[in-house]
């Protein structure tokens, strides 16, 4: 089976595995009781605090709070900011979010909280004019934009955005949904995105398991407890700790640190495999192709066809792969995303993801270059709009 | 979301993907009947064709003997489709005949559908429908004579009611009755109606008033959405922003365009403007920083000492 669903979840690296075995075995004490066996994994904790600040780029380890997932870390941010800024009424963020932000914002948007979602263009980049007319002095309680998209990969520059704001509004709080990017882009938060108040982050995108992720809150930050009923996080996220997962989480960033340079290997497999596709399949475009974008993503558009049918094929071939149509979404409309970015209607429908992992072998990209523009033609021979004889669309196809 | 499709669902799928001999993907060469149903924005289309065996007098008792189509679509749009053409030949039935086949039929066939896919099945039977008026209109029989309800689509122009899958009032209204549909959930499943902006919901007209319109009040009640928050206002002082203005214009922008550069005026809020470098000036490193010392000086002294200026 060839896995290139990286941005839905990733394989747990074997020495993260190894790692937190301990945990799950016979180190089961409860880091906050008393005893001298319960310090062994307080301490364990604390190794694994240290490592998350330091992919951070070396933050304060207490800036570090563990929760249960990347949603949690979001819902936390936008629901604790809004609780310890009761004055502040009104919110920014974009059209491409995930929903763990998108849906959040909507939910507050109907509890009265006024709303602006900036808009991207067709390479579904943001413009700056948007986010500065959208900024209100003295009333705007949060910005938050993805630090990159999970499904085209096309990044945000997080780092002019938070500028920009604090610059209006230092009072204004920043935070960013870098689920996407964290180990896989160099995240400081001491020095380039020094202005990022918030940011949040899931273990099982970057080779740790389900059931683990990262709110950083900056020291100083007016960020109210979202979970409470316990001192733990120091009584900034209650609830016992998942030991073993944070001591895998950790792990993982430290293995994300060593691997950094495999992230030039796996651009250079996303390119080829784009070339490839591309000079194989007319009528296909790569989503979000004139923007910055992760190393390891690539969105297709394939015209004249839809992407579930695709992903059908693919899988019956061996090939994990996700679409943003509407057909594997449980909705009827092709996804925000794409939408946000006008990808053209004849082509909207026909979106393919494949996103790579640093276990990504030549051989799988080999296998998707053999198989993807096969299943793309066979699948086009079905659809109405297609003329396989002339291998373009049918006269009289929508353009 | 994972796929629950039947294994018959899968098999179809399959059969027309590989081109199996004994599928029915395709065409029929200058059919007796074409009907099309669906678009490539609404993310799936049918492009439905037969061939009949022609009575030589009565044309109610043409056979068809080959059914063919092309499909844009997922999985089980395509599957349907199959369907819809094994099911018809199959029955060695009249056009009319034909008719009887109904989204329900297909949806047995394939051994059931994710209710999400429901409208794939009558994607199938809209373009039979389709297909046998063509055929009606071309062997010259009166479709009101043939006692079943059929129309092509054309003629069910009327007031768009769902504007982003181009369904009307008289379509939607026949289709409530024809599926028995009495919630907006279910008229959204068969028909896509009120699926992507959802604004046709519960405005006047729109889905709830259609299903109350065949159903009366009572049944098909679910509690209206909240309303939209206030419009946001944001006023920037005239006075301020009309000399900001004039210095950028006449001091500012003159000295910029020497240089093959200009600035654009993003926004003012309260004593805060917001500009960006443009032409070659916006290239050169350090020539932001430059611009906002320039400009706020300019500002500061000829406009209002409060003046402060953020560089995009």
């Amino acid at each position: 089976m060839v896995y290139l669903d990286n941005n839905a979840t990733t394989a747990v690296a074997p020495e993260v595995l190894e790692a937190m075995l301990p945990w799950l075995q016979g180190a089961y004490h409860n880091p906050s009781s008393m005893y001298e066996a319960a310090k062994i994994p307080a301490r364990a904790l604390d190794i694994a605090r240290g490592e998350v600040a330091a992919v951070l780029g070396g933050v304060d380890p207490r800036e570090v709070l563990f929760t249960s997932c990347g949603t949690e870390s979001n819902n936390a941010a936008l629901r604790g900011a809004a609780r310890a800024n009761p004055g502040r009424r009104h919110l920014v963020t974009t059209a491409v979010e995930h929903p763990a932000i998108l849906e959040v914002c909507k939910a507050m948007a109907r509890e009265g909280f006024e709303l602006d979602v900036l808009p991207v263009d067709r390479h579904g980049q943001l413009d700056m004019a948007d986010l500065v007319r959208a900024l209100r002095p003295g009333q705007t309680l949060l910005v938050t934009a993805m630090h990159a998209n999970n499904e085209t990969g096309v990044i945000f520059p997080i780092d002019e955005i938070a500028r920009l704001v604090k610059e209006t509004d230092p009072a204004i709080l920043v935070h960013t949904d870098a689920t996407q990017t964290a180990g896989k882009l160099p995240l400081d938060l001491v020095d380039h995105l020094r202005n990022v108040d918030l940011l949040s982050f899931s273990g099982h995108k970057l080779h740790a398991p389900k059931g683990v992720g990262v709110l950083f809150q900056r020291k100083g930050a007016r960020v109210a407890p979202y979970l409470i009923g316990g001192h733990q996080e120091r009584g900034l996220r209650a609830g016992t700790e998942n030991v073993a997962g944070v001591v895998a989480l950790g792990r993982a960033c430290a293995l994300a640190r060593e691997h950094a340079v495999d992230e030039v290997r796996v651009q250079a497999l996303r390119d080829h495999l784009e070339r490839e596709i591309l000079a194989r399949t007319p009528y296909a475009l790569v989503n979000g192709a004139g923007a910055p974008r992760l190393p390891n993503t690539t969105s297709f558009a394939f015209h004249y066809i839809e992407g579930e049918s695709i992903l059908f094929e693919l899988d019956r071939q061996g090939i994990c792969a996700s679409s943003g149509s509407a057909c594997t979404s449980g909705s009827l409309e092709p996804s925000h995303v794409l939408r946000a970015m006008s990808v053209p209607r004849t082509a909207a429908h026909g979106s393919v993801r494949l996103s790579l992992s640093r276990y990504t072998t030549e051989a799988d990209i080999d296998h998707a270059i053999a198989v993807l523009p096969d299943a793309v033609a066979r699948i086009r021979r079905i659809s109405p709009y297609w003329d396989t004889a002339r291998g373009g669309p049918r006269v009289g196809a929508p353009e | 979301m994972a796929w629950n499709y039947s294994d018959k669902t899968k098999q179809l799928f399959l059969d027309a993907v590989q081109g199996r001999p004994g599928s029915h993907l395709g065409e029929v060469e200058n059919p007796d009947g074409l009907g099309e149903h669906g678009s490539i924005a609404c993310g799936d289309a049918l492009r439905f064709t037969f061939r009949v065996r022609r009575h030589s007098t009565d044309p109610l008792q043409d056979v068809i003997v080959e059914a063919r189509y092309l499909t844009f679509g997922c999985t089980s749009a395509i599957a349907a489709s199959e369907a819809l053409c094994m099911l018809i030949e199959q029955g060695g039935v009249s056009p009319v005949a034909a008719l009887r086949i109904t989204n329900d039929d297909i949806v047995r066939f394939l051994e059931g559908l994710p209710d999400q896919k429901i409208h794939c099945s009558v994607m199938g039977a809209e373009a039979l429908a389709a297909a046998v008026f063509d055929w009606a209109r071309k062997r010259g029989v009166d479709p009101s004579l043939l006692g079943v309800d059929i129309q092509p689509e054309e003629a069910e122009e009327g007031r768009l009611v769902c504007t982003c899958f181009n369904l009307t009032e008289p379509y939607l209204l026949r289709k409530i009755r024809e599926l028995g549909l009495r919630t907006i959930p279910e008229l959204t499943a068969a028909t896509k109606a009120g699926g992507a902006c959802m604004s046709c919901h519960h405005a006047p007209g729109g889905l709830q008033d259609l299903l109350d319109q065949v159903w009366g009040s009572q049944a098909t009640a679910e509690p209206a959405a909240p309303p939209a928050p206030p419009a946001p206002e944001g006023l920037s002082p005239f006075q301020f922003m009309k000399r900001v203005e004039q210095v950028l214009d006449s001091y500012v922008r003159p000295m910029l365009r020497a240089d093959g550069g200009d600035l654009e005026l993003v926004d003012i809020k309260e004593r805060v403007v917001y500009v960006r470098l443009a032409g070659a000036c916006s290239t050169c490193i350090g020539a932001t920083q430059t611009l906002k010392l320039l400009v706020e000086r300019s500002l500061k002294e000829q406009v209002d000492e409060r003046a402060r200026v953020i560089a995009l």
